[in-house]
């Protein structure tokens, strides 16, 4: 039916004496919209890390549509068409709205050395694409108007939707977003929620998305996998998740379920 | 024009060039490095040798003393450009001494720290002003380019960098080797400009003087390296008759930039229309920025 | 093998000097994560109080010793307060710190280029440089075994302090995060000067040996790169590393005099330098800082 776009095969992380990821599986299909869930600590952003080579696995390996991206280097894992934004924003403060979508817009107008120090051969015409491109992506998430703007000076949302647009101008197959709610009041949680929904149709992705904000969650995610101290201790639908007695245990604790 | 006033302007031309490569490494990549007078000693000597030892035409020497110092800039980069911040600064220290350190024990070669006299003046001003042009150019252009901005992506942000595609490590050395590329035309041009050169010449207070340039002219910004140059060029030549306090106030003005203006004279910004422009318009950056927002 | 013996206790006397500034930079190093390359000054500083005391006071080593210590204790703290204070508190970008205490070094030194001039000046022989015969296995001159006995005895008393008074255990909280121990009630601001304090007094204890090791002048600080490569290969922030990578740089610096050639010296120690910074770049005892992403 669908192919498989990620794969995660036993997957094992340890810091130190910190077991951080524990026989880490499951798999994500072309086109899902999915979820990672889990209290604070659960090893969510450590997936996320593994994924893009930011840390290297311990044991078990990483598919991506098909190919080992174990080995990878970061770089390199982008390139395959994987890309992610943070829990913490890491846009370029001091570059412009513009500069910063650019500079991930590039990746796929690539021109030479001898070109870029001399303005001549493809330079003009692939500027030109870049920048358009860009603008276009920018005009996508509403920022537009903001583009000659420092990135640092934006207000926390408008920065938000900036590293979203910069990670789709990598031209991605597999989006993973970090936190993109965090932060955010319900009004806000469901703007997001519509831009995730769009893009994610728009744009014919696959996206991961690490949240706490359960009205994001459940309401735009159809696949759910959740985690606790680095294992997975559920995976299904939204239903079937509310239900689950595991995930009302490590969000809520023992005592209040005897209660 | 005078000899003197025409040796300055030569000067200007030379420390210009070693102060874009510097800006490159510093200010656009961001990996501080206190060992780039080596390049230029290692630009200096070859074209001296070259020239003086075997005959050869002064123009490919002034390019050879550039490449070869980039070769070894290249090698060395890439197992030391791992370090980040303050461990690449003592390695860039150590590696800038150790090449003077060489120069001067390399007694049959260099002929040691007494230095090496006879080289042709080749560095007219025509000549510096050509390298200085064409370099600059080169320069400009290179930073209104993708490379710029993975140069900058690579400074501002490592870790994003990576997560957008670029190879951080090679970015860096590809910076460095320029960087080297620079010092080593300019130290040619030394070179042919002094008509002796000696290691100490090249020794770490001309390596702070390069990086203090930049940073006074604003990491980021080409034309405040330049800036930055003609100043500070200007300045220790009005100086020349009290030279002894010359170094003391560059210490002074590095320290009071660092405590009052850290981003220097131009910041990020290019000496441009657009910048003299600014300069006569309000600032209203952030507010503009907080109003008519969505209420995201 | 008599000179082999008298290499290394060479090479340990040395290195316990460089140790004395070491662990003084590494302490700087382990609470504000940046290099203060000015600590060459707070050496030469010492030298000169010493010397000018000698000269006035009549040569009574303890007292100018005293004089020299807290002078650079507190000219270190001066310089703290006016140079990486103001810094610090605006932004965490250590590299503005790095560059103002390149500045700064600067600037102590031609300091004393301008007003006492960069002659070599000897300091008066108040301390003993006699040979002593070490127990029958080589001869090596009293000064030695003496940098060598009064570094271990400051070493000591600075490890007392870290781990026995109430700013040393604040000291050591500091090392692990500064903007906690300042959350849990740590006045910041007097911890930083207190660590500037016992930098500055250090150095001048390492200054005065090395003035009569190498004579005074304006210089002498830039040694302090030795004590810089030292505290690297020992691991930056670590202070047992400190003195441990500053034995090893003595020994390694006498022994290529003694059986290479002088000149070799200074190359072998970048080559160690380069070479740490390939192999283990956070060095032998250093810690590794991670970022988290």
């Amino acid at each position: 039916m669908n192919e498989t776009v990620l794969k995660l095969d036993h997957v094992n992380k340890y810091f130190g004496g910190v077991h951080a990821v524990q026989d880490m599986s499951f798999t994500l299909e072309k086109g899902e919209l999915a979820g990672l869930i889990g209290p604070n600590g659960a090893g969510k952003t450590t997936i996320f890390n593994l994924i893009t080579g930011v840390y290297d696995v311990d044991s078990g390996s990483i598919l991506f549509e098909g190919t080992d991206i174990t080995p990878y280097k970061t770089y390199e894992v982008v390139r395959k068409g994987i890309a992610r934004t943070f829990q913490n924003l890491r846009l370029f403060p001091r570059s412009t709205v513009l500069e910063n979508v650019m500079t991930a817009c590039q990746q796929h107008y690539q021109y030479n050395f001898f070109e870029a120090a001399t303005h001549m051969g493809r330079w003009k015409s692939l500027e030109g694409s870049i920048r358009e491109q860009s603008m276009t992506l920018l005009e996508r998430v509403g920022l537009e108007a903001l583009a000659e703007q420092a990135a640092g000076t934006l207000p926390y949302g408008h920065q938000r939707r900036l590293e979203i647009a910069r990670a789709l101008s990598l031209q991605p197959r597999l989006l993973l977003l970090d936190e993109p709610a965090a932060g955010m009041n319900p009004d806000e949680v469901q703007d997001l929620n519509g831009l995730i929904t769009k893009i994610h149709s728009d744009f014919g992705l696959t996206i991961l998305v690490i949240e706490h904000h359960m009205e994001l969650v459940m309401e735009i995610c159809p696949h759910i996998v959740c985690m606790n101290f680095g294992a997975k201790i559920a995976e299904g639908d939204p239903d079937h998740i509310q239900n689950h007695p595991e995930i009302l245990k490590a969000y809520l604790g023992e005592e209040v379920l005897e209660a | 024009m005078s000899g003197y006033v025409e040796g300055i302007i030569i000067l200007l031309f030379i420390n210009g060039i070693a102060a874009m490569g510097v800006s490159l490494l510093t200010g656009f990549t961001g990996v501080f490095t206190l060992g780039h007078a080596g390049y230029m000693a290692i630009g200096a000597y070859t074209a001296a040798i070259m020239t003086v030892r075997f005959g050869i035409h002064w123009l490919p020497a002034i390019v050879a003393g550039g490449i070869i110092a980039m070769v070894l800039a290249y090698l060395i980069g890439v197992p030391t450009l791992r370090l980040m911040g303050d461990y690449y600064a003592i390695a860039s220290i150590g590696l800038g001494e150790s090449i003077r350190l060489v120069l001067e024990n390399w007694q049959s070669f260099t002929r040691g720290a007494r230095g090496y006299p006879g080289i042709d003046n080749y560095t007219t001003l025509t000549v510096a002003g050509a390298f200085f042009v064409v370099m600059a150019l080169l320069m400009f252009y290179l930073i209104k380019s993708n490379f710029g901005r993975a140069f900058k992506a690579c400074r501002d942000d490592y870790i994003a960098a990576s997560l957008l595609g670029f190879n951080t490590a090679r970015y860096r050395v590809l910076s460095l080797s320029i960087s080297a590329f620079y010092c080593g035309v300019a130290g040619a041009l030394m070179a042919g400009f002094l008509t002796f050169i000696q290691p100490v010449m090249f020794d770490l207070n001309k390596s702070t003087e390069l990086t203090a340039v930049v940073v006074f002219g604003g990491l980021g910004s080409l034309s405040g390296s330049l800036i930055g140059t003609a100043v500070i060029t200007l300045v220790t030549e009005l100086f020349r008759p009290i030279s002894q306090y010359r170094m003391l106030i560059y210490g002074a003005v590095m320290v009071i930039i660092m405590v009052a203006r850290p981003e220097g004279i131009m910041g990020q910004h290019e000496l441009g229309p657009r910048f003299i422009r600014s300069l006569f318009q309000k600032k209203n950056g952030p507010s503009k920025a907080l109003e008519g927002g969505d209420g995201l | 093998m008599d000179t082999l013996v008298q290499q290394i206790i060479n090479g340990l006397s040395l290195g316990s000097v460089y140790a004395l500034i070491a662990v003084g930079y590494s302490l700087v190093y382990s609470i504000l994560l940046f290099s203060n390359f000015a600590h060459g000054g707070f050496l030469v500083i010492g030298g000169y109080i010493c010397y000018y005391t000698l000269a006035a006071l009549g040569n009574n080593i303890w007292l100018s010793g005293l004089a020299a210590m807290v002078g650079a204790g507190v000219i270190a703290i001066l310089v703290e307060r006016l140079a990486y204070k103001p810094i610090r508190e605006r932004t965490n970008v250590t590299l503005y710190l790095l560059i103002a205490s390149m500045g700064m070094s600067i600037v102590i030194e031609n300091v004393f280029v301008v007003t006492v001039g960069g002659r070599f000046r000897a300091l008066p022989p108040v301390i003993p440089t006699d040979p002593v015969n070490f127990f029958g296995l080589a001869t090596t001159s009293a000064f030695d075994l003496l940098s060598l006995a009064m570094a271990v005895i400051f070493l000591t008393a600075l490890q007392l302090f870290l781990s026995k008074t109430k700013w040393g255990l604040a000291i050591r909280a500091a090392s692990y995060d500064l903007r906690t121990s300042g959350l849990m009630g740590v006045n910041v601001n007097r911890l930083i000067s207190i660590v500037f304090f016992v930098a500055g007094f250090l150095a001048a204890v390492g200054g005065i040996f090395l003035s009569v090791r190498y004579t005074l002048y304006p210089q002498l600080g830039f040694i302090t790169i030795k004590a810089f490569v030292a505290a690297v290969i020992g691991g930056l922030g670590s202070l047992p590393g400190a003195v441990l990578g500053s034995l090893i740089l003595g020994l390694a610096e006498m022994l290529t005099a003694g059986f290479i050639s002088s000149q070799m010296r200074d190359l072998v120690v970048f080559g160690m330098l380069v070479l740490t910074l390939l192999w283990r770049p956070s060095g032998l005892l250093g810690k590794q800082v991670s970022e988290k992403v």
